[in-house]
């Protein structure tokens, strides 16, 4: 049977397509802008492509509520009229939609400052498999009537139900950014660096690791003077690490964010996220390098210095991809921490599991997964056990 | 637990006993599972700036282990000298300054809980991003409803390098109103914006001399951060104050001053009782930009009604705490007093906001839970709450208003197999 694809305008017309393949016990993939998540093969393909209408900005309570189908720059231009935004920035953000976002609960290097999707997040209106359409939290930042539906949804990868639209809470935008890249010897440098960075008395945005060159970027997004003070300080810090410094403001600072967003993503290969705990990081690279460098392949890395994700694009023969991937997940599960391939390359799409042992939390998330879609008709393939 | 599944006895998880919806109030013919005496705080990790603790340690306790190390735990409700953190997660505890640090849930980053079943979990942990679902986002907050918290990792903060905070009397709460619209525009995210009326003024000053201006209205504005950032912003906040008219301006220059200001806003509840013999503390949310309307329609309730009604409020994020003011001497007060309250809450609603901001929904407010939320938003709540606790023996008849039978499904009413066993009545 050939995959029917639905393009709803609404929430109504999202609840109704779900209801017609639930009864008709089709498999449903539900589409953003394929950002991300590559929707699996199914019966139904439901696209929120047409769900862009109505973005409901109100500025004064700093809260906007958005359709799922509008991508985060739409969103963000809207806002910046009142000199607000979403502060949202995960990789492909330009093309990336609310709903895929939330599915995914992506985030980018300034997650150090606003945090992910599911801390932003107030209210959701979802559409489920029966085909009924529920709501969730509300339009005020401070709620607590009810189960917080939202954050739920945020990371589950559209298994449970559809987001159809969601409320955020916003943050101004700032005067100005400038940004201190400071350029270290080697990744154990890099990683105290970040450490010593999150425990100076500034407040950045972003404490971002790349490498190769082995790099941090400290963002400043505040007034031109407050950066100015808080980047000598991460300036002389630097130094004492032996650090070669520049500061960029202005279109060289725009431009160096850009590359660094897209440094994991532009390129071919395995991609990874890395959790573990801060101080843990160093260690974890370190380890990384020595794989790396014994199978002769390159690797990118991209990461939030002071909270321990880092983000891993490994290049070159693929067929090493698989062993080094397992090798690294043992080291971060060891760790307390974990591995979710992103996007695996080679031998590793057949033999890397996607997100690694749920724990003793599986069951209890098999429980909710049983009641919101009990026929498993959602996105199948990507539940986390998959 | 695992004795109450198999028994099919209801429990509660009960904390300090501190909060103020009756969340934590027994079941009937239930068992209450106290929590106290797990108060120990198990582990303090400053490098990554996190510590593990029971449910019984209080919120304070935290900061105060933590503080010789510049770090501290950012949620901070009134109560925190008492309450546990047991309960915090329970109620998803605010506190002042949530405004800019949210709530208990952005800083409990994971939990080892006993679901209703007896099963011992661990969902999210010290490291972030835990795999799967977000299921620590629907535990806090859930009442005590999914599952019992046996300990918790949170998140500690440093302190910031400076903090001051100023302390304005206004000639009137449109003009404090106004002062706080203005801070938000101009793109300052404050650490606290707080509003207080005259007569939560007059109690506090009775309660515990803070000393604030003897005027219509104070506004408390904390703003906390690099000291290059807060001086220059600081300054900003002064001037949007006095173009707001506000007639005094008393600038903190010390701990021993902030903690005397903040001593006079923390005190407003308990304080209360110095002005009236009994009150009606009632917790509702409006956006910001409703504060004004709302605010008015509780005026106008108030001379209507002939109960004083004091306002003391988290005006950055629009959540209001009316006192009402009664004496249950009085014949019929009390039912006045609630019907007042119960009157401020569909102001709240109708002006799209909520019905409680940070007290909880527990007994006490399970009725307006329709008026705020539709029937299938309910049912959708239902279902996360029928895949933790599937025979309805965690904390039942709190947060939602009769609830179906987790194998029921919307429709004519049909009776649950239960029932038609004769082991259990429609409730």
């Amino acid at each position: 049977m050939a995959t029917r694809i639905f393009e709803p305008v609404d929430a109504a017309g999202v609840a109704t397509a779900l209801k017609e393949a639930a009864g008709d016990s089709l498999s449903v993939a539900v589409r953003g802008a394929g950002t991300k998540i590559v929707p699996p093969a199914s019966d139904v393909v439901i696209s929120t492509a047409k769900m862009t209408r109505s973005i409901d900005h109100v500025a004064g309570d700093l809260v906007a509520t958005v359709p799922a189908g509008a991508s985060l720059s739409a969103v963000n231009e809207i806002l910046g009229r009142e000199r607000q935004w979403l502060p949202l920035d995960p990789p492909r953000g330009h093309r990336a939609t609310i709903g895929g976002i939330i599915a995914t609960n992506d985030s980018g290097p300034r997650r150090h400052r606003f945090g992910a999707p599911r801390d932003l997040i107030i209210g959701i209106e979802i559409a489920l498999v029966d085909g009924r359409i529920a709501k969730a939290g509300g339009r005020v930042v401070k709620n607590v009537a009810g189960y917080d539906l939202s954050k739920l949804m945020c990371g589950s990868f559209g298994t449970l139900a559809v987001v159809t639209s969601a409320t955020f809470k916003l943050s101004p935008l700032a005067p100005h950014s400038q940004t201190v890249v400071a350029t270290v010897a080697d990744l154990k440098t890099l990683s105290a660096l970040a450490l010593a960075v999150s425990r100076a008395p500034v407040s950045p945005t972003a404490i971002e690791l790349q490498s190769p060159p082995h790099r941090l970027l400290v963002r400043f997004e505040t007034t031109e003077a407050a950066a100015a003070a808080q980047t000598a300080i991460v300036k002389d810090l630097s130094v004492s690490h032996g650090a070669t410094v520049t500061v960029i403001s202005g279109q060289a600072d725009t431009d160096a964010w850009r590359a660094h967003d897209s440094r994991i993503f532009s390129a071919s290969g395995t991609i990874v996220k890395i959790a573990v705990l801060p101080t843990d990081a160093g260690d974890l690279l370190s380890s990384l390098h020595r794989l790396t460098d014994a199978a002769a392949i390159d690797c990118d890395i991209a990461g939030r210095g002071a909270l321990g994700i880092v983000l891993v694009r490994l290049g070159g023969d693929t067929g090493a991809h698989a062993g080094i991937v397992g090798e690294l997940r043992r080291d971060a599960v060891g760790r307390g921490g974990s591995l979710v391939v992103l996007s695996a390359a080679g031998a590793a799409s057949d033999t890397a599991a996607r997100v690694g042992s749920l724990g003793d939390a599986e069951p209890i998330m098999r429980a909710v997964k049983a009641r919101f879609d009990p026929h498993h008709i959602l996105n199948r393939g990507l539940a986390p056990w998959d | 637990m695992r004795l109450c599944r198999r028994d099919g006895v209801p429990f509660v998880a009960r904390g300090h006993g501190t909060g103020l919806s009756g969340g934590a109030l027994p079941v009937k013919d239930g068992l209450v599972i106290g929590l106290s005496r797990m108060n120990k705080i198990l582990e303090v990790d400053i490098p990554n700036l996190r510590a593990v603790v029971e449910p019984g340690v209080t919120n304070l306790e935290i900061t105060k282990r933590v503080a010789p190390f510049g770090c501290y735990y950012a949620p901070d409700p009134s109560s925190q000298v008492v309450c546990s953190i047991g309960g915090n997660i329970a109620e998803n505890s605010g506190g002042a300054h949530c405004l800019k640090y949210g709530f208990t849930v952005h800083h409990v980053l994971g939990v080892e809980a006993v679901l209703p079943n007896g099963d011992l979990v661990h969902i999210g942990g010290p490291v972030l991003d835990a795999p799967g679902f977000d299921l620590l986002g629907v535990i806090v907050g859930s009442e005590g409803t999914l599952a019992i918290v046996t300990k918790a990792t949170v998140r500690l903060l440093r302190r910031a390098e400076k903090v001051m905070l100023l302390l304005a009397g206004f000639p009137s709460i449109d003009a404090a109103g106004e002062a706080v619209s203005a801070i938000i525009a101009s793109g300052i995210v404050p650490a606290a914006v707080e509003m207080m009326d005259r007569l939560t003024i007059e109690a506090a000053e009775a309660a515990v001399h803070p000393n604030f201006p003897k005027t219509d209205a104070v506004l408390i504005v904390e703003l906390d951060g690099p000291a290059s950032e807060v001086d220059e912003l600081f300054a900003v906040v002064e001037g949007i104050c006095r173009t707001c008219g506000a007639a005094t301006i008393e600038i903190a220059h010390d701990q021993a001053q902030r903690d005397r200001i903040w001593k006079g806003r923390k005190a407003a509840f308990a304080a209360m009782g110095r002005v009236s013999p009994n009150y009606y503390v009632q917790d509702g949310v409006v956006p910001r930009t409703k504060l004004p309307e709302v605010l008015r329609r509780i005026r106008d309730l108030e001379s209507r009604s002939g109960l004083r009604i004091g306002n003391v409020f988290h005006a950055g994020d629009g959540n209001l705490h009316p006192l009402i003011c009664y004496d249950e001497a009085i014949p019929g007060q009390a039912e006045h007093a609630e019907k007042v309250a119960s009157e401020i809450l569909m102001y709240c609603i109708e002006a799209g906001g909520a019905i409680t901001g940070e007290h909880g929904v527990g007994v006490d407010k399970k009725g307006y839970m329709p008026k705020m939320f539709a029937e299938h938003d309910l049912d959708t709540m239902q279902l996360v709450r029928c895949a933790f606790d599937p025979t309805g023996i965690c904390n039942p008849g709190k947060v939602f208003p009769t609830p179906r039978l987790c194998g029921e499904v919307p429709g004519p009413y049909r009776a649950h197999p239960v029932e038609r066993a004769g082991l259990a009545e429609r409730f």
